[in-house]
């Protein structure tokens, strides 16, 4: 008898040319979430069968993969005969408590004697016979075990817990995550990696404006995100102090934010050049905020020709703190460390800009210039979904 | 000297000692400044609660620090009772705990609270039974020790809280844990609120904690700016968080492979003293090894704990926060007064030796043999 977890791929098993790519890919998301513990991947018809010990482990850290569908955990056994495989199914139900159950019986060895209902009958029978105060409930059981007689072996497994979805992280290239500290943010990027791209990071770091505690919630919610973007958030850290202080002596006041965002657009624009990233992310939603009505946004992206994925468009804000609390970021959010878009805010930005007076007034600055001292200044930090201790020899 | 009352206190270890010294000259920042040095220590405050959020599997905001496991206690209980009063001013407790939480339920006492006595059985146990009829619609809280300091009764918290909560699924379940974190595995997530203690594990005396699980509300009982944390207001004692998380760290460290040596040591002793005819070793099935106490019944006890201290052995009567009052727990657990009024509680950790334990026989037998005498 060999303990296994048994992985599902969902929207995977759509891809017909390139489904070995997804699922080599998959493979080696997974391989590096379980780094240090002991198992075995073994590839099956349209799943992935990981034999291990470790089960509870790996079934958690399973649940922070894109790419699954569903994660049961079963047993393998050798013994085919009907007697012994009753005895499994016994031994697998009398773990869990439950009041109905059924029994799904699949023969992928179709000269095994008996069709799969009858098998599903018989097996089920003698479960009734063995466990008091039980009833059959074929549409809507509380366990439903599957019993998988193939050619040399018997899989048995029941029911299993939803996995995340999406796809296997990396698969669908590179994308930019703007990065702000603000609960938006994370949660796009979340959504972005489910979607199979993998994403760095661009924080624009505005000191002495802003607080080193304000980069320090950025790091910690990078370490989050990086659990699901195979172990690693890279952040580029802007120094884009010098580029809001001549916005601030230079442009009209009420046009900060919207020359501000067409600046950090501008800088997100060249890293995705350089680090070969095709896409833009940021936490955008429609009306939130001055910036985001959608006559400012097409103000702001005008300034580059990089395609700009906001996941959260759509969604109210309650939906966004809903789903930032459930991958773990809202806690981390909303500690209270300004970030550059929320000083120096003016009490009336404006929300209809004019996309000929946005070009007049880069004229006043020398954007080209701070733009390129900016890049060539700025800061790669790896961030790693484990914690680093820096206080390892005191505690 | 052959030190045997670890479970009054603990020798605090060099290494969380070391670790204190440097927090106090490398730290110096409040962690609730802004400035660079504030930071830094923030930054350390964190890391040390959450070394202690990941020991104990719970969230970061889940912890309070308090002064000692007897403010713990405090808080939880007269916190629950200040929250929730016009729920229910019902409280139950068992007879097994320290005599912090009696203090306190006299108290409540007397501003109208009422408080029933859950019973145990011979060995100890919670009676379970006797704990589902206690409850009712107006008991807002249930407090029972994981484990009794006395004699070491250890109880199954997750089956308590299954009778709890079946009963009355808004009934609260704290728990002093005080004699049993960092000594035996356990787990907060079978209470609500527990009471945690630091100069029991080799660490700082002055610091304890308050587990209080998140869905759970508790009245403060001081008021401050709460920055930090709005059940304990005030600047947070750095140093001593720093030595409690490294000490809590520590006394999990090969926690079974310890208890199993101190478990050889309890029976070493409790071989040899059953040879004398008139002493009675107080232990249950459920007696954790750590806490052995003994009643010897002719020799006084306080005598014979004066007669030890001549000879550099250390250990005390009941505990060390009811000296001089006859043993609740030998009560609750025997029914015997002359057996309550003579105990000796000898704690063990696994930095007893061998070597002691042999001398410390050694010399019982020495103080015992010249005290009895004296008694006919």
């Amino acid at each position: 008898m060999k303990r296994v977890v048994i992985i599902k791929y969902g929207e995977l098993s759509t891809k017909s040319d390139n489904i070995n790519f997804f699922l080599k890919t998959l493979k080696n998301n997974i391989d590096k979430k379980l780094e240090g513990l002991s198992y075995e991947i073994r590839y099956d018809h349209g799943r992935m069968i990981i034999f291990t010990e470790e089960v509870e482990k790996i079934k958690n850290k399973l649940q922070e993969v894109f790419g699954i569908h569903e994660i049961c955990d079963g047993y393998l056994y050798e013994d085919r005969s009907l007697e012994s495989i009753k005895e499994n199914v016994l031994s697998l139900l009398n773990n869990e408590p439950f009041s109905s159950f059924k029994i799904t019986v699949k023969r992928s060895d179709k000269s095994y004697p008996g069709t799969s209902i009858s098998l599903a009958s018989d097996i089920g029978a003698y479960i009734l016979k063995n466990i008091p105060n039980i009833t059959v409930d074929v549409n809507n059981p509380d366990v439903n075990v599957i019993v998988e007689i193939r050619l040399n072996e018997v899989l048995i497994y029941a029911g299993g817990i939803p996995g995340l979805g999406g796809y296997p992280v990396s698969t669908l290239g590179k994308g930019l995550l703007m990065l702000s500290g603000g609960i938006d943010s994370p949660v796009a990027g979340y959504l972005a990696i489910k979607r199979g791209v993998k994403i760095e990071a661009v924080y624009f770091d505005s000191p002495p404006h802003t607080s080193p505690m304000a980069l320090k919630k950025v790091e910690d919610l990078a370490r989050v995100l990086a659990k699901y973007n195979s172990g690693e958030v890279k952040i580029h850290v802007i120094n884009f102090t010098k580029i809001q202080e001549e916005i601030i002596k230079n442009i009209p006041k009420y046009y900060l934010i919207t020359m501000m965002r067409r600046m950090m657009y501008k800088i997100s624009a060249l890293i995705c050049g350089s680090i070969n990233a095709h896409a833009i992310i940021n936490g955008e939603s429609i009306g939130q905020v001055a910036s985001q009505t959608l006559k400012s946004m097409q103000v702001i992206n005008e300034a580059i020709k990089m395609p700009v994925l906001r996941p959260v468009c759509t969604y109210d804000k309650l939906e966004i703190i809903e789903l930032s609390k459930k991958i773990g970021t809202y806690d981390i959010s909303i500690r209270p460390y300004e970030d550059c878009c929320t000083i120096f805010v003016p009490d009336h930005p404006v929300i209809h800009p004019d996309i000929n007076l946005a070009h007049e007034y880069e004229t006043l600055v020398d954007f080209d210039t701070l733009v390129y001292e900016a890049i060539k200044n700025q800061n790669i930090l790896h961030i790693k979904d484990t914690e680093e201790n820096n206080f390892r020899d005191l505690l | 000297m052959i030190y045997l009352d670890y479970s009054a206190t603990t020798p605090i270890s060099l290494d969380v000692l070391d670790a204190m010294n440097r927090t106090y000259k490398e730290y110096i920042g409040n962690p609730n400044s802004i400035n660079a040095l504030g930071i830094k220590s923030n930054e350390l405050l964190h890391s040390a609660i959450k070394q202690i959020a990941d020991l104990f599997n719970i969230l970061e905001s889940e912890i309070t620090f308090t002064s000692s496991s007897t403010e713990s206690n405090n808080l939880a209980i007269i916190g629950v009772a200040m929250k929730y009063y016009k729920k229910g001013k019902h409280i139950i407790v068992s007879r097994l705990e320290h005599p912090s939480v009696y203090s306190i339920c006299d108290y409540l006492k007397t501003i109208g609270f009422e408080i029933d006595y859950v019973n145990n059985d011979k060995e100890g146990l919670i009676d379970f039974e006797h704990l589902r009829s206690l409850i009712r619609s107006d008991t807002i809280l249930v407090s029972i020790c994981a484990v009794n300091s006395e004699i070491g009764i250890r109880q199954p918290l997750k089956m308590i809280r299954q009778i709890i909560k079946k009963v009355n699924s808004f009934t609260i379940f704290h728990s002093d844990m005080t004699q049993a974190v960092g000594k035996t595995t356990i787990s907060l997530h079978d209470v609500d609120l527990a009471s945690i203690s630091s100069h029991k594990i080799y660490g700082p005396k002055g610091i304890a904690m308050l587990y209080k699980a998140s869905d759970i509300k508790v009245t403060p009982l001081i008021y401050g700016s709460g920055k930090s944390n709005e059940l304990k207001p005030g600047t947070p004692p750095l140093p001593l968080i720093v030595g409690f998380s490294k000490a809590l760290r520590l006394a999990n460290e090969d926690l079974e492979k310890k208890e199993k040596y101190i478990y050889l040591l309890n029976e070493r002793i409790c071989d040899r003293l059953m040879k004398y005819p008139n002493v009675l070793i107080n232990k249950t099935r459920y007696s954790v090894p750590h806490i052995l106490n003994i009643s010897i019944m002719d020799v006084m006890p306080e005598t014979f704990i004066h007669a030890l201290d001549k000879e550099e052995v250390y250990l005390s009567t009941n505990t060390a926060c009811s000296s001089g009052d006859i043993s609740k727990a030998i009560i609750a657990v025997y029914g015997d007064q002359k057996r309550a009024k003579h105990t000796i509680r000898i704690s063990l950790s696994s930095m007893t030796t061998t070597k002691e334990v042999t001398k410390f026989l050694e010399l019982f037998d020495k103080c015992y043999a010249s005290l009895k005498v004296l008694v006919k």
